[in-house]
């Protein structure tokens, strides 16, 4: 896991914009159902899947991927585009 | 024009030890969320790469929440 002091040296090493979050306690992740378990010999491991999710300002879900999928996201840049075309046009 | 968008990283876990081999990951990776389109978003409150509070239930309202939940960012995968 990634600490914030983590994130903070990678968002100046990138000039990183944005927040970049830390799951410490992995609760969002699994809210999200995207913490998954795995049996690797016997032993039992947690990781979280790649996943893009765009939420409107109703803090509806409007798109969700995990996996392999998620490595793209142009789908996700489709829906906060559409999204941000829907808000201006109000 | 104002920015509508707010993009996070989730920075998330990396494995005690090794990865999970690669047909275990294979098996997982096309498991379904446990959330779909439509859903309520579950709040959340994280810390931020500058030790700040960021809340999803802040930008109800306000502005579209994009997440990228990035696995292991150092290795350029």
């Amino acid at each position: 896991m990634d600490s914030p002091a983590a994130n903070a040296a990678f968002a100046k090493q990138i000039d990183i914009k944005f927040p970049l979050l830390s799951d410490m306690n992995r609760k969002m992740l699994t809210d999200y159902g995207i913490l998954k378990k795995y049996d690797v010999k016997g032993d039992s491991y947690e990781w979280a899947l790649r996943a893009n999710i765009v939420i409107d300002k109703d803090g509806i879900i409007r798109h969700i991927e995990g996996g392999d999928s998620a490595v793209d996201p142009n789908t996700a840049v489709s829906v906060c585009t559409d999204l941000h075309k829907k808000s201006a046009a109000q | 024009m104002k920015r509508l968008l707010v993009a996070c990283l989730l920075f998330a876990l990396a494995p005690p030890l090794a990865p999970p081999s690669e047909q275990s990951q294979k098996k997982e990776e096309v498991a379904k969320l446990s959330l779909k389109v439509g859903d309520k978003a579950p709040d959340f409150t994280l810390l931020s790469d500058q030790w700040k509070t960021v809340k999803l239930s802040d930008y109800h309202g306000k502005k579209n929440v994009f997440l990228a939940v990035y696995v292991l960012a150092f290795t350029g995968g």
